[in-house]
């Protein structure tokens, strides 16, 4: 990837395309629960953090990271990969940072669906 | 066709069940949520389903307990197992205990999981296969049948126009290795036989960390195969993904290919046919050329018939185009070719065939690079020389002028002159 270090932000800017996720058509019907469950985890990550339950927040990250791609979320997918990362290392810093951003994302990622 | 999907993700295994169901209009799928229930026992129908989908991290459970666990039972339908992505030696173990098939999570489409269920269930569930599918399933039989000392042949994971290339593993540690098979047809042509093992011999002359490592080689009247290190990180067609890599990245990534080109050109060989499916990345990042198949040493008798061209067009020497007697040059007017891919997501020329896109390496003046990237324009300028007496004659010269104009520039913003 680039080399970008530590904690800083992997968006660098508001309204960069990857804020804009393209979804097929079919999965309409998907994507609702799915953001749900987003939010639920982002809640969840948050009470680990606090908790400093590297574990669960490794889990999470991990989880993150298989699922975003799937549904075409790449950005989830990073993030996952940060926060797993995060976590087996123990870097609270680069967590509370990632965990910052994932909820921005969330509030402003914009689905198409095609 | 009925499904079992065992994950602890409810949206993976949603998405999952509905591409399934889409597929196939009579699917039955089933979840199965391992943070909220064990292994299925002995009194689980696990034999009224034809395929079972398996993750390999389940939570609280390690999904190759579980496969092996399933495996003991007769029962047990096709399993594809998913992995993490860039852990190969996970996916080794699971071909390993008995997995039919194996998925990188991170990279499981639509597509990839359609056609993995398919070929796995194909052969017992219908009678008539298309021709593609039939010769796919050849290739995966050509891997089990193929016996090389110390190896285990797991996967067919690509197909060239030479040779099938299998995942496998080597005995005892398991470490994911590449099988490179001859194709049967390619095996009766001399010169393509001739090719194909003299990848071997000119890599053994190398010994170098930017050269794939290759383990063992062998022949026999049925095959040829040459054993070699798995690249968890993928080849530079998958890392650049039709994009643009960051300047710094490129940079670096085209640095090592110089040391890289250094090396193999010390030895006195050409590699010819540059490409980003033959750049590939170790799990640390440090990069390797792959495929020789078509290098030649420079002294070397020359078995190519006047005037024929080998090396893939987008990638080729104006001199490569001509046909004419190669040196060192080729190999850097094609990593100029790579450079200018890696700076701006696009190939340096575009037509509609492949000789149009030769003939623009003969005679088009590449496109100039954007405002943004002029510190990189002189740089690709001499690589990019139509006429090689005017190009960086070797990959020292072209690591020198990294160190004087690139990394040393006090101000990157400023055009290299």
């Amino acid at each position: 990837m680039t080399g970008r270090a530590g904690s800083a932000p992997i968006i660098p800017a508001m309204d960069v395309p990857s804020y804009k996720v393209t979804v097929a058509r079919d999965l309409e019907d998907l994507i609702p629960v799915f953001m749900n469950n987003r939010k639920k985890e982002l809640d969840t990550l948050r009470v680990a953090l606090a908790a400093a339950d590297f574990e669960q927040l490794r889990q999470l990250g991990h989880r993150m990271k298989g699922v975003g791609n799937s549904y075409g979320f790449a950005h989830v997918s990073t993030l996952g990969k940060h926060i797993e990362d995060g976590a087996r290392s123990g870097d609270r810093g680069s967590l509370e940072a990632r965990i910052r951003e994932y909820a921005d994302y969330l509030a402003k990622v914009e689905i198409v669906y095609e | 066709m009925r499904v079992l999907i065992i994950d602890d993700d409810p949206d993976l295994r949603s998405l999952l069940g509905h591409y399934i169901r889409q597929r196939w209009q009579d699917a039955s799928v089933d979840e199965w949520d391992p943070l909220e229930r064990d292994v299925p026992g002995a009194d689980f129908p696990l034999g009224s389903y034809q395929a079972l989908i398996l993750d390999y991290m389940l939570g609280r459970g390690d999904g190759l307990e579980w496969l092996a666990k399933l495996k003991q039972r007769s029962d047990c339908p096709k399993v594809l197992f998913l992995t993490g992505a860039g852990n190969e030696s996970i996916a080794v173990r699971a071909m390993k205990a008995g997995a039919d098939d194996y998925q990188r999570k991170q990279e499981l489409t639509r597509e990839r999981l359609l056609t993995s269920l398919h070929e796995m269930t194909a052969a017992a569930g219908e009678r008539t296969v298309s021709s593609e599918l039939a010769a796919r399933m050849e290739s995966h039989s050509l891997g089990a049948k193929v016996r090389i000392p110390g190896i285990k042949v797991l996967r067919l994971i690509g197909e060239g126009g030479m040779e099938r290339v299998y995942l496998a593993s080597r005995e005892g540690d398991d470490v994911p290795l590449v099988v490179k098979i001859l194709r049967r047809e390619v095996l009766k042509n001399r010169t393509a036989l001739q090719r194909f093992m003299e990848e071997y011999a000119l890599v053994e002359r190398i010994q170098s960390r930017h050269v794939a490592r290759i383990y063992d080689h062998g022949q026999s009247e049925e095959h040829a195969y040459l054993v070699m290190e798995f690249f968890e990180g993928g080849d530079l067609m998958k890392r650049l993904a039709g994009q643009a890599l960051d300047p710094a990245e490129a940079l670096r990534v085209f640095r090592e290919l110089m040391f890289a080109l250094g090396d193999i050109h010390e030895k006195g060989i050409l590699h010819r046919d540059l490409k980003p499916q033959n750049l590939m990345f170790r799990e640390d990042g440090t990069l390797a050329i792959l495929d020789f198949g078509i290098a030649k040493h420079i002294d070397a008798i020359d078995r190519t018939k006047e005037g024929e061209v080998l090396g893939t067009p987008r990638y080729m020497s104006p001199e490569q185009v001509q046909g004419r007697a190669l040196d060192l040059r080729t190999d850097i007017y094609s990593a100029g070719v790579l450079l200018y891919q890696m700076l701006t997501g696009q190939h340096l020329f575009e037509g509609e065939t492949a000789v149009e896109v030769a003939l623009h390496h003969l005679n088009t003046p590449p496109p100039a690079l954007r405002e943004d990237l002029q510190l990189y324009q002189r740089l690709l300028d001499k690589l990019l020389e139509k006429d090689r007496e005017a190009r960086f004659r070797n990959a020292d010269e072209v690591i020198g002028f990294l160190a004087r104009k690139l990394e040393s520039a006090p101000d990157r913003t400023q055009k290299l002159h």
